[in-house]
């Protein structure tokens, strides 16, 4: 993957780029706000991890004028700030996903991967985790090389919880995604739905997660 | 520790025992008050029923035995003492038990527990309005045999109220000046009392900052227990003020030894120079790093949330979504994926979950929680979170299936750096920063096992209860003011009066000249037709006449309206009586003259001159001197018995007249023509005004005034209680005592100003300017009523008429 860094401080932006370049991917990394805004209007990369706090032009605004271009590369903010406040309206500027400083290394590759897959789910057509194949226009699921035959609805929420990996969704923000406007949502059909999909997901590594009184959250489990 | 809060407004304790001293005083002042109230009526009624008891004493003494029974001759002294209380109205009457009403009203109100007796006795009762009586009897022999003849005499109330008030606003003006005093005294005690807590004042505002000892000294009982108070709170700041520096001294000292762990497992790591040590060296320094971070991070986390609870960032904040978001956020975190979360929040209604509440605050708290349950419990551990309303509590309650905190260190658990477990220890300041959360928002942290074995930590919020506020309503006064304006409407007033309408036509004319939207009908009366209408029930609107006894005698019966009006100040205070009763004329008894009969200095100068003048005179005056008929004339009446109030020539007077062949008239108008006409050669007794005003014009007529004493009567009027356009009508009082009125009344009318107007001489005017200090005005009063008594009357005029009209 290639992502890009967006990190002033030195010695914190070098063990990232390490890391992330020790795992394969191919890094750049800015210090400076205005440079990487510039950056950002020539060049497209996977990811864009990105600190708050910078010299020349905030976080904030470089994500806005990112979005303003219509560019949905996935934005993962790093962020020193602990306070809720700044988190909402890092989201609400259309960040992604959000990492207080100081972070566990395992942790931002686990959320990078997310990303990415997340990013790669909607971006083609063909998403692949592990045993499972996904192709969206043909509406086809394939598990180790064999069809899985999939009902409407079912492929509607695996397309629906792949493009919301890593996100906790309620139970009603499926119901209003599954049906259409004048169906009426029946949350125990939602409830059997995935309860059908996750038992034919079960050789995968994509999990559908259950919290309940919370809602529904998809995740590929790591390989290792 | 809390900071004291100064929510409650200060007030001032000399203030408060002020007041409370004072709202004692005024206490004892009601009472005193109360009291003073009643004694002030018996002191009043003491006074005025010794006016009382001498009227129906003079009464009594002129009962007299007659053929027909027992008679009264009713004097004027009886009038005259009742009239010491000038306003009030007097009613009377003498009867027999056994012969029934003598004289005066005969339905006034007798208990039947009144005894019959010779000393006087007092009571109360209500005529209309409420009257003192008194009844005083007399035994008599008469040709029936001895019988009782009782007198009965009411007063109504005014003076006696008056003089209650009086005594009882002089007593409580003196009981208020003394209880001004006793607070000045209770002002005094009370500072010199407080004094000790200001020597306290003093003491701590010198204090130096550091300075936490305790306070010495002798304090006085009362405050003795503030001071304890005092001193324990300055003991409490101290072992607080160790406690934070040993707070301090703490975070020191676990950031530095984690720092220096880590710092040393960095540097063993570096000088090691076998690669499977250094691996383990490294492993090692990255779980410390990761302690110190974490540590860090609650030091923060800490530091935030008593920061928070200090400001008061605590505003209504709905609970639910709160606990709902943080979970979803902390489900991202890849730790928390082999982690079971439910959260039930099923029981709680939208609205119900509303508290005061730092959302930020309740969101660390509910993270520490949950970091808690993942860093001390397995890794496919089962946390439970559940929100819940228990009367007037919000329950948050996190479950784990971890492994519990025993109950004996539960107390120890949510102290600050004390990690239970020394294996999974975390900072210890996990649960410490639960506990100041929940400390910040009044809420009750308690911790318990888990269903699952584990750690159950409910922490509960005081719920903001929403009460629905009955809807105020207001009801506005909408058509408040509109009642008052209602009169621009054309109103016409009635005017009953004794009084000739070519008099009174232009002075009325002025009136509605004034005031266009009233207009006046005029009826016009003889004075005692005028009385006998009102008697029958009559209601005009405004009641004028020049029989004063007889209006008196009116407004006596209650029937008078009681008037505001600002002019009346200025009439003499013979003139007005009660507030209800208005003269606005000043009119002499004169004599008039026919100039070719007499010779001005050939007049008698005085009314004892009078009777020899006639005397002398028979011969020429026969048939020839013109009175007022006393039967059908009230204003002749009027004067012939004022006359003989004056003394006894008048009686002689009239005796000689009889001689004489007097003529009697029954009107001012036609005696005067006749004067003129040389009919009657003299008039005596006639209404100054129409005589004067005559005499200006026509050369014939003479007027003459003695000059021992002159009678003067003012005309007057007065608003009947029933009268229906009662504000019009009060206006055309007022109209008549007004500068315009009195001014219209000079210039433009045959009467005679009772006030003196500014820029207007006339003759009549000078004429009474030359004769000022002889005139002796009749006074508006009870004195009036004496010979209004019906029996009285009837022998006045009965030996009147025997005089002026020898049987044949």
């Amino acid at each position: 993957m290639r992502i890009l860094l967006i990190e002033d401080n030195e010695e914190l932006a070098e063990t990232i780029v390490d890391r992330l370049r020790a795992e394969g991917h191919s890094v750049d990394r800015e210090g400076d706000g205005n440079e990487a805004n510039e950056l950002l209007r020539h060049t497209r990369f996977d990811i864009i991890l990105l600190d708050v706090n910078l010299p020349g032009k905030n976080g904030y605004d470089i994500l806005r004028s990112l979005r303003a271009r219509g560019d949905l590369t996935p934005v993962l903010i790093l962020t020193a700030r602990s306070q809720i406040d700044d988190r909402v309206v890092g989201l609400d500027a259309g960040a992604d996903d959000y990492l207080v400083k100081p972070f566990d290394f395992r942790e931002l590759l686990a959320r990078c991967r997310v990303l990415a897959r997340r990013r790669s789910g909607t971006a083609s057509n063909v998403f692949v985790a592990g045993a499972l194949s996904f192709d969206r226009a043909a509406k086809r699921a394939i598990v180790t090389g064999k069809d899985i035959d999939l009902r409407a609805r079912e492929v509607q929420l695996l397309e629906i919880l792949i493009d919301n990996l890593g996100r906790m969704l309620t139970k009603e923000e499926v119901a209003d995604k599954l049906y259409s406007f004048d169906e009426s949502p029946s949350l125990n059909a939602v409830e059997q739905i995935v309860t059908r999909l996750r038992r034919k997901l079960q050789e995968t590594p994509l999990v559908i997660k259950t919290a309940r009184g919370l809602g529904y959250m998809a995740y590929v489990a790591d390989e290792e | 520790m809390s900071p004291m809060k100064s929510e409650t407004r200060s007030y001032s304790l000399q203030r408060r025992l002020l007041s409370m001293m004072a709202f004692g005083f005024a206490v004892l002042l009601l009472i005193i008050s109360f009291l003073l109230w009643n004694y002030a009526r018996g002191a009043a009624n003491r006074t005025y029923d010794l006016l009382l008891a001498g009227a129906a004493l003079s009464v009594l003494e002129r009962v007299s035995p007659g053929a027909n029974g027992p008679s009264v001759d009713l004097p004027s002294s009886a009038m005259e003492i009742l009239a010491l209380a000038p306003d009030d109205r007097v009613v009377y009457r003498v009867f027999s038990p056994d012969t029934g009403v003598i004289t005066g009203t005969s339905d006034l109100p007798f208990p039947a527990d009144i005894p019959l007796q010779a000393t006087p006795v007092f009571f109360d009762a209500a005529y209309g309005d409420p009257f003192r009586f008194v009844v005083q009897g007399r035994q008599m022999n008469s040709p029936q045999g001895r019988l009782w003849v009782v007198v009965q005499i009411g007063q109504t109330l005014d003076a006696r109220r008056a003089q209650q008030m009086s005594f009882f606003l002089n007593g409580m003006t003196g009981l208020a000046g003394i209880s001004l005093i006793g607070l000045g005294f209770v002002w005094l005690a009370i500072r010199r009392a407080l004094s000790p807590l200001r020597r306290i004042e003093a003491d701590l505002r010198a204090r130096a900052p550091g300075d936490l000892t305790p306070f010495e000294g002798a304090p006085p009982r009362e405050i003795s227990g503030l001071l304890e108070a005092i001193n324990s709170f300055i003991a409490r700041l101290d072992r607080n003020l160790r406690l934070t520096e040993g707070f301090i001294a703490d975070v020191a000292h676990q950031t530095r030894t984690s720092l220096s762990a880590l710092q040393g497992h960095l540097s063993l790591a570096a000088d090691s120079s076998d690669l499977a040590k250094m691996q383990g060296r490294l492993t090692r320094a990255e779980r410390q790093a990761e302690r110190t971070v974490r540590l860090t991070n609650q030091l923060l986390a800490n530091a935030m949330v008593i920061h928070r609870s200090d400001r008061a960032t605590l505003k209504p904040v709905a609970l639910k979504p709160v606990v709902r978001d943080t979970l979803a956020e902390m489900l991202r975190d890849s730790r928390m994926r082999k982690i079971v979360v439910t959260f039930d929040a099923d029981h709680v209604a939208d609205g119900e979950d509303m508290l005061i509440a730092d959302a930020l605050s309740v969101r660390e708290a509910l993270r520490n929680l949950i970091d808690n349950a993942v860093r001390h419990g397995p890794p496919d551990n089962k946390i439970d979170i559940a929100l819940d309303v228990e009367d007037d509590a919000l329950v948050l309650k996190v479950e784990d299936a971890g492994p519990g905190i025993a109950e004996a260190d539960r107390a120890r658990a949510t102290e600050r750096f004390s990690s239970i477990k020394q294996d999974t220890a975390g900072s210890g300041l996990g649960l410490a920063i639960v506990q100041a959360v929940a400390d910040g928002h009044g809420a009750k942290m308690r911790l318990a096992t888990s269903r699952n074995g584990g750690l159950a930590v409910t922490i509960a919020f005081p719920r903001l209860v929403r009460r629905t506020v009955a809807p105020l309503v207001w009801v506005a006064a909408l058509l408040l003011g509109l009642s008052g304006t209602g009169t621009a409407d054309a109103q016409t007033i009635t005017v009953f009066s004794a009084t000739d309408t070519p008099a009174m036509a232009p002075v009325i004319a002025e009136f509605e000249a004034l005031n266009p939207s009233i207009k006046i009908v005029y009826e016009e009366y003889q004075t005692v037709s005028l009385h006998e209408a009102m008697l029958a029930g009559a209601t005009p609107d405004v009641v004028i006449s020049s029989a004063m006894d007889l209006q008196v005698d009116l407004v006596n019966r209650g029937i008078a309206r009681r008037l505001d009006i600002a002019e009346s100040a200025d009439l003499p205070d013979w003139a007005t009586w009660r507030s209800e009763l208005f003269g606005f004329t000043f009119e002499p008894a004169v004599i008039v003259y026919n100039r070719a009969a007499f010779d001005t200095g050939r007049l008698p100068k005085e009314h004892r001159e009078l009777a020899n003048f006639i005397r002398d005179n028979e011969t020429v005056l026969s048939q020839r001197i013109g009175i007022y008929d006393l039967r059908g004339s009230g204003i002749g009446y009027l004067f012939a018995t004022q006359d003989a109030v004056q003394g006894l020539q008048a009686q002689r007077t009239t005796e000689v007249l009889g001689r004489t062949g007097v003529r009697t008239f029954c009107c001012t108008s036609e005696m005067i023509a006749a004067t003129a006409a040389g009919e009657i050669s003299i008039a005596i007794n006639v209404i100054g005004s129409y005589a004067m005003s005559l005499a200006a014009q026509d050369p014939r007529l003479g007027v003459h005034f003695l000059s021992d004493y002159n009678l003067v009567m003012a005309r007057s009027a007065f608003v009947p209680k029933a009268a229906e356009h009662a504000a019009a009508a009060e206006r055309f009082v007022r109209f008549l005592l007004s500068e315009e009125g009195q001014r219209a009344i000079a210039t433009r009318s045959q009467l005679i100003p009772i006030r003196s107007v500014d820029d207007v001489d006339t003759w009549t005017l000078s004429q009474l300017r030359a004769q000022a200090g002889s005139f002796l005005p009749i006074r508006f009063g009870p004195g009036l009523l004496t010979y209004l008594d019906a029996l009285k009357k009837e022998n006045f005029l009965e030996g009147w008429e025997a005089s002026v009209r020898p049987p044949r």
